[in-house]
């Protein structure tokens, strides 16, 4: 029995060892960035990104592609999560695949942090420049702090080419043109193993004589002050002189090289300037809302006004980047990605032009395998069970309309 | 052979026991000080080793000698009143810097494609030399503390800046100065990073205008001589050994 017992535990010694192996070698690449797990209201009631357009699918390295839209900052903002009062447009994306070459908001460049207001919408653009080689997955996505990273829509674009052709050139102040990505290599380089020498050297001295044993002995045996000579000494404080010697000197060699330096620069960027948007001639009360866990279906009555003068109907209801469209309304012409977009998702039960004047109360539904596939069904589970998203209205002539909504969410379980 | 007979027949054997010993040690010494020292810089210096748009006049002249100071004083109390052997800091630093070079080159470089350039780790090895000496030539860890920790955090800067220096020229990019290291950490997307965590040039020693780093090595040096201390004690605390039964030294 005993013996048994040792060959199954010897087995699963083996087998352990096995698998922990196998687990090494298997390293795929992380192509995503964990944006359906981050909480469903975070997504649904922070920043709502809209009229995106990825400039390209596909673009060859050192080669450019930008990433513009609009986001609007939910003036609902949530308890939970600090407010965007210093806030960084990123990018997200794995790695340095493609380089930042500029990034603005409300046609500032935005290179720091910034400040954003409640309830003001943005107009935003990202231009990339490829550097490796792949498929990946480009985000939009706004840095919040006390919030986390807030992620917004991504889509595929395939980097084609070689990075080791990549090049980022960039004309100093000073009249130079480097290329960043190898600028000063050799130079760090220099300094790293020679400093590294003259400290293997310093330990060199002292290891090329017996250590351990033999001075523990003499130190035990109260011999201590017998162990470093007089030697010792002058090679110490030699050590102690060149090497402050040569800090001084090179610092004195570097500044002559390099007479124009600054600071790093550093400082929140206030007064971001926010669309103009025109006053909105519809409004919308939510007078309930459901989701139908069983139908992944999200169910609105809407009691809406037209106070304009022109007819208008329900084309789009976006939340959290995914958008239902009214198909009768609304096709999309922006090559949005196919996962985030349900193109005949939102359906109403009467979407007839409603005229100037009038009111009607409409049933709302937006209905997609996106709820479970990007988890916003999950909002039923968050602290704070309230939806928010974007209603866009249009009228005969293509004239578009946008009003936010927020209110409580119902779950139905059956 | 029982227990209580010697290893070795002849003086010829046991010096070559002693020095097989030597490096055995040296050889555990150097990979444990790189595994723990690194983890521990890595946690406590972090970014402001990691990225060029970091490595500014004031926080990281005072927190990288600060919190790199630690290894070398726990490492030096144990060498020096055990064995008399003054490379304590050094044999710290260089073992951090080379689990440091191997990191940036294999992981940042190799695995997520950070230019070295950017991500290269700062040179501690300076500071680490005079600290060695003092102890050598004082023989005291009072000494060693003020003398050779306020170097440590003096020599920082310097020792560093003609490795950054030239990262610190400045650009003009779409209508805003930033030096090439700013432009690093812009270009460079870490979505992990967003630029507000960077802590950079923030404090109040505004009245000392540009030449704010000379203060702040001071500052660090100061600090770096009370964390000298506390180091110097938990290294010789964890070098006694009152575990051994026949040696309750």
């Amino acid at each position: 029995m005993k013996i048994i017992k040792d060959k199954v535990a010897k087995l699963s010694f083996v087998a352990l060892l096995m698998s922990l192996t196998a687990a090494m070698f298997y390293t795929p690449t992380a192509s995503a960035h964990g944006e359906k797990s981050q909480a469903a209201f975070m997504r649904m009631r922070t920043i709502h990104w809209f009229d995106l357009n990825w400039s390209k699918d596909s673009v060859a390295v050192n080669d450019t592609m930008t990433i513009s839209g609009k986001f609007h900052v939910f003036a609902g903002w949530p308890e939970t999560v600090d407010k965007p009062e210093v806030s960084f447009l990123n990018i997200g994306i794995p790695g340095p695949v493609f380089i930042r070459a500029g990034s603005w908001i409300g046609g500032q460049l935005v290179p720091r942090s910034v400040t954003l207001e409640l309830g003001e919408t943005y107009e935003f653009k990202v231009l990339l420049k490829a550097r490796r080689p792949g498929d990946w997955h480009v985000h939009t996505m706004m840095n919040v702090q006390g919030g986390g990273p807030i992620i917004g829509p991504g889509k595929w674009v395939t980097v084609t080419g070689s990075m080791g052709t990549f090049v980022n050139n960039i004309t100093t102040l000073t009249g130079e043109t480097i290329n960043l990505e190898t600028y000063n290599l050799s130079n760090i380089y220099f300094w790293h193993a020679f400093w590294y020498a003259l400290g293997l050297a310093w330990l060199a001295f002292w290891i090329k004589r017996p250590l351990f044993v033999p001075r523990h002995i003499a130190i035990s045996s109260g011999k201590a002050d017998t162990l470093i000579s007089a030697t010792d000494k002058k090679v110490g404080l030699g050590f102690a002189v060149a090497t402050m010697a040569i800090v001084a000197a090179s610092m004195g060699t570097t500044n002559e090289k390099y007479p124009v330096t600054t600071p790093l620069q550093a400082g929140l960027l206030r007064g971001m300037k926010p669309i103009e948007m025109p006053e909105a001639t519809v409004s919308v009360k939510v007078d309930d809302a459901s989701y139908r866990v069983p139908g992944r279906a999200m169910q609105m009555t809407l009691t809406v006004t037209n106070n304009g003068d022109s007819a208008i109907r329900l084309g789009e209801f976006n939340t959290a980047g995914v958008r239902f469209l009214d198909p009768a309304v609304l096709q999309d012409e922006t090559a949005y990605p196919d996962d985030l977009l349900a193109e005949e998702g939102l359906t109403v039960n009467d979407n007839s032009p409603l005229a100037p004047g009038e009111t009607r109360t409409i049933e709302v539904t937006a209905s997609d395998a996106a709820w479970e596939v990007y988890r916003l069904a999950d909002l039923i589970y968050d602290p704070d069970s309230r939806f928010a998203g974007l209603l866009f209205f249009f009228d005969a002539e293509g004239n578009r309309q946008m009003v936010m909504v927020d209110a409580p969410l119902i779950p139905s379980f059956i | 052979m029982s227990a209580s007979q010697s290893a070795v027949r002849s003086r010829a054997e046991a010096v070559q026991a002693s020095r097989t010993f030597d490096w055995m040690i040296l050889f555990v010494v150097f990979t444990a000080i790189l595994g723990g020292y690194h983890i521990h810089y890595m946690l406590t210096g972090g970014d402001w080793d990691f990225w060029t748009d970091w490595k500014d006049r004031r926080l990281w002249v005072t927190v990288a000698p600060i919190v790199a100071i630690t290894f070398p004083a726990a490492a030096q109390a144990c060498l020096w009143y055990r064995y008399r052997l003054p490379f304590g800091a050094v044999v710290s630093v260089l073992a951090l810097m080379l689990g440091e070079w191997i990191n940036r080159y294999m992981n940042f470089w190799g695995w997520t494609y950070f230019p070295v350039n950017f991500c290269f780790p700062s040179n501690l090895i300076p500071g680490a030399i005079v600290l060695d000496v003092v102890l050598m030539l004082s023989s005291s860890v009072t000494l060693t503390a003020v003398v050779g920790g306020l170097g440590f955090g003096l020599l920082f800067y310097p020792g560093n800046w003609p490795i950054i220096a030239p990262l610190h020229v400045p650009v003009e990019y779409n209508g805003m100065m930033m030096t090439l290291a700013d432009l690093q950490g812009y270009h460079y997307v870490r979505t992990g990073t967003p630029e507000y965590i960077r802590m950079v040039e923030k404090g109040t020693l505004r009245t000392f205008g540009k030449d704010v780093a000379p203060v702040s090595a001071f500052f660090s040096g100061f600090v770096s001589i009370i964390i000298y201390f506390l180091w110097h004690f938990f290294g010789k605390w964890f070098s006694k050994t009152d575990f051994i039964a026949d040696d309750a030294s």
